[in-house]
């Protein structure tokens, strides 16, 4: 397929506008579809609705305070920021972090990645209006929230990370492991399931292939990242660049139809992979303490972290002085993920609007925050010049 | 019970305003409806999206700036009787993002939610378990029983 | 076989008219009860909740003006709809059978019609707060392209409902005149009479394809999934329906339970030839009969996405299609 383009003289006749409370929409954002008798023509998305500056709040906390406080910036990815913000601190400061502790952040944070990919699977047959498979995808997503209760002490809420390890009530013994295990063997098999029923649907798949398409070159044009990239086909996961993922054998997934199907069954084949990390992160895991808390705050640079989270790339960054906070700066996937989203609304029937929003796994309530845009000779880009290159 | 409580209790719709919260609440209160372990609706517990027909308003989030002209909006849309019901930290008191420079408050919430509509019934949690959804959208049912 | 008009008789329709309502508003119950829940691996709702109680509640809530330009038209639109409803039902009426115009398949027609030009008026005259009046304080103001007409999304669904006006209905229309052709009479007394003397339709081919075309159009008619678009939650979440509070939206949930009762009457009018009479076993078929149409549509509804136009077109062109073949074999 070529590439599709919105022509700015065409006659666009109508603006619609859904937000900023929508029942398709899990949060609060605006979007404005710019359509020629139902077919999308343009999208813009407005973000800010959620802006509650938290890099702000952070600025001038104690170090493990802000640690805290950046699980609050998602609840669907809380961990992995908590995890980011932490491995921000400890590569600051020098720590040596206990090896149980890396592979219990690690079942954590594929634990999160099942739930996360769980919930978008859940979230996008609501979009499509399957109700059915949609409460199947929740029934299912309930065991992973089971184990994260009991790991994290919390349904949402469950950040596992400390400086230096791994809080103590994230310790795993072995009933804790049994029951992890056992979770994995019926998330599989259900898991695998769904995926037969739902790939054999016609309907549904007249309705998701050829949808919401994002092509392999505008991808990497918009800076996608995460899971949306790979489903067109970029083999690039951060993952295997990220140490605590050295000693796991595992697939970086990718598809190559570009469309809504390809992104719904990139997360599917992803629940497949990260239940593999986490037997083999429970085979090997390491005996010792979990928690090394000999260290030294000590005043630091800018350190900045890149993990790999359920949604893609995130950035943490911030200097430590006097144990405390500064410049903090935080960049989520979604903000990066926004391009894609208005791009692959493009050309396709208006119903399959927020379809085509939620197939890029939008989290706007982690997003909201100040954004400066530099090109590669870093002059800043302003509104005017964003449009004459996107358009 | 007279006729008019009754049907009230039977058949409850619930309307779910997000206002700028950290998502947890939002998708518990979306899984208490949607999966069938909690299944809000063996309790006759509908989840809506149309302001007209809804009976309870469940608010998350902390109200921020942006997010007070539409709570306020669709408050009004609502029609009379009407409860609303306050979840998770955030909207009972800003949560973390309020007054957490201290005496310093935030600009950037308006909330906690009793600041801008008046609410009937208060869910703790951060985030809320589906459970203490329920549990709350209870609580508040008297007021709207014996409403006119 | 003749039905005479007596006071008997206007007792005994608005005996069968109090048990249809009755039976109409515990349909949307069964529905998602007793298949949807079932099917989805739930409890469900209560039966009497999601049409009865709830209809009932609408009834006490306060009146709120809707925001509409003609907030009369928009709410005279539900009533309307009931009346419609009312008329159809009349119609298949037995004792009605000798006002020939009335109790015809074209009246039914032009009455279905109301129905569904009274989707489009709802649609562009609801003005709803979820989507443009919401007051949004857009700190960038303006928009990649600006001066556009903006429209809030009840339009899409009023341009959507006259979609379905040209279109959707089709199949419906076409089911409806196959016992037309069958029996030679667009008369329902002719109709019944010709069953009763050659068994019903439902048994020969054409009878039976019909039944099949009648019973998507059923579904498109009743908007249920995956044919509703002039409601998808996904965009214009409640569509016409969206402005509609108190007891206009309780008119609203009693006339859908009974428009789906009714289509099963003029079911087994048309295909089984059985007139609901109310003291008589036709009238226990005719209510089983109008039970197991949207269990049935229940089923499929859960078990399918919506419906955009590239479904939407080839699946109601084939029905068409089929329709018409069902028709040519009715001919010979």
């Amino acid at each position: 397929m070529e590439e599709k383009k919105a022509k700015k003289q065409e006659i666009i006749e109508t603006e619609i506008q859904m937000g900023t409370v929508h029942p398709a929409a899990l949060e609060p954002y605006r979007v404005r579809f710019f359509v020629e008798d139902e077919i999308i023509k343009d999208a813009e998305i407005t973000i800010g609705v959620n802006h509650r500056g938290i890099e702000r709040i952070m600025e001038g906390l104690p170090v493990e305070k802000a640690n805290m406080l950046t699980e609050k910036i998602c609840g669907i990815c809380s961990n992995s920021h908590t995890w980011n913000s932490v491995r921000t601190a400890e590569k600051g400061l020098g720590v040596e972090i206990p090896d149980r502790a890396l592979y219990i952040r690690v079942i954590v944070g594929e634990l999160e990645r099942l739930h996360s990919h769980l919930l978008y699977l859940g979230h996008g047959c609501e979009t499509l209006a399957h109700e059915t498979f949609s409460m199947r995808v929740f029934y299912i997503r309930e065991t992973i929230m089971d184990l994260l209760g009991m790991i994290g002490g919390n349904r949402v809420q469950y950040g596992c990370s400390i400086i230096g390890g791994v809080r103590p009530r994230c310790e795993l013994d072995d009933n804790r492991i049994r029951r992890i295990l056992d979770g994995m063997d019926t998330v599989e098999k259900n898991v695998a399931d769904f995926a037969d029923r739902f790939i054999k649907d016609s309907i549904v798949a007249s309705r998701i292939s050829g949808t919401g398409y994002i092509p392999q070159e505008q991808a990497l044009k918009l800076a996608v990242s995460g899971p949306t990239l790979r489903a067109t086909g970029v083999k690039r996961d951060l993952r295997t660049d990220m140490f605590e993922y050295d000693n796991f054998d595992y697939e970086v997934i990718t598809q190559d139809t570009c469309d809504v199907k390809a992104q719904l069954l990139m997360r599917v084949l992803e629940i497949f992979e990260s239940i593999k990390i986490i037997r083999q992160a429970i085979r090997d895991l390491p005996e010792g303490k979990i928690t090394d808390r000999s260290w030294e705050m000590v005043d630091t640079g800018i350190i900045e972290s890149y993990i790999e989270v359920p949604r893609g790339t995130l950035y943490h960054s911030y200097a430590i002085e006097d144990g405390r906070v500064r410049h903090s700066i935080v960049r989520t996937p979604s903000m990066t993920n926004i391009g894609a989203m208005q791009y692959a609304c493009i050309d396709n029937h208006i119903t399959d609007g927020q379809l085509c929003i939620v197939q890029c796994d939008p989290c706007f309530t982690c997003s909201d925050r100040a954004i400066e845009v530099y090109d590669t000779n870093n002059n800043k880009l302003d509104k005017s010049i964003l449009q004459s290159n996107i358009h | 019970m007279s006729l008019k409580s009754h049907s009230r209790s039977k058949a409850i719709h619930i309307m779910l305003v997000y206002t700028g919260g950290c998502n947890g609440c939002d998708i518990e209160i979306v899984n208490a409806v949607l999966s069938p372990k909690f299944d809000m609706e063996q309790y006759g517990v509908f989840l809506t999206w149309n302001p007209r027909e809804a009976d309870i308003l469940v608010v998350t989030g902390p109200v921020t700036y942006d997010n007070r002209k539409p709570l306020e909006d669709i408050y009004n849309a609502i029609p009379n009787p009407k409860l609303v019901v306050a979840a998770g930290a955030c909207a009972l008191m800003g949560g973390v993002y309020k007054n957490c420079h201290g005496d310093i408050p935030s600009e950037e919430i308006e909330g906690p939610v009793e600041n801008v509509i008046p609410v009937d019934a208060k869910i703790p949690g951060c985030a809320v378990r589906p459970q203490d959804v329920l549990a709350g959208v209870v609580a508040a049912l008297p007021h709207l029983l014996n409403a006119d | 076989m003749s039905y005479e008009i007596s006071f008997i008789s206007i007792l005994e329709v608005i005996i069968t008219l109090i048990i249809a309502l009755f039976i109409g508003v515990l349909i949307p119950g069964i529905e998602r009860k007793y298949v949807q829940a079932r099917i989805q691996q739930r409890i469900g709702p209560p039966v009497t909740s999601s049409g009865l109680w709830a209809s009932i509640k609408f009834l006490y809530k306060e009146n709120i003006e809707p925001n509409s330009p003609a907030p009369g038209l928009y709410k005279a639109m539900p009533i309307l709809c009931f009346i419609v409803v009312l008329a159809i039902f009349l119609a298949v009426m037995p004792y009605n059978y000798q006002f020939m115009a009335f109790s015809s398949l074209i009246a039914i027609v032009g009455f279905l019609k109301v129905e569904e030009i009274a989707y489009v008026l709802m649609g562009s005259l609801s003005k709803s707060v979820m989507s443009v009046n919401l007051r949004f304080p857009d700190h960038a103001k303006g928009s990649i392209r600006q001066g556009l007409l903006v429209s809030s999304i009840e339009d899409i669904s009023s341009s959507r409902s006259l979609r379905m006006i040209i279109f959707g209905s089709f199949p419906l229309y076409l089911a409806l005149f196959i016992p037309a052709v069958l029996s030679k009479s667009i008369y329902l007394s002719d109709i019944v009479a010709y069953q009763q003397a050659h068994g019903p339709f439902l048994f020969t081919l054409a009878g039976l394809i019909g039944a099949v075309i009648f019973f998507i159009g059923y579904m498109i008619i009743l908007n249920e999934y995956p044919f509703s678009i002039i409601k998808a939650k996904s965009d214009v979440i409640e569509g016409p329906y969206m402005e509609l509070a108190s007891k206009y939206r309780s008119f609203v949930y009693v006339t859908r339970g009974f428009l789906i009762f009714t289509l099963g009457l003029v079911f087994c009018v048309l295909f089984l030839g059985v007139p609901p009479v109310l003291v008589s076993w036709k009238f226990i078929l005719c209510v089983i009969v109008s039970l197991i149409l949207p269990v049935i549509m229940a089923a499929i509804s859960a078990f399918s996405p919506i419906f955009t136009n590239k479904q939407l077109y080839p699946t109601v062109l084939t029905s068409s299609a089929i329709g018409v073949l069902a028709m040519v074999i009715a001919l010979f």
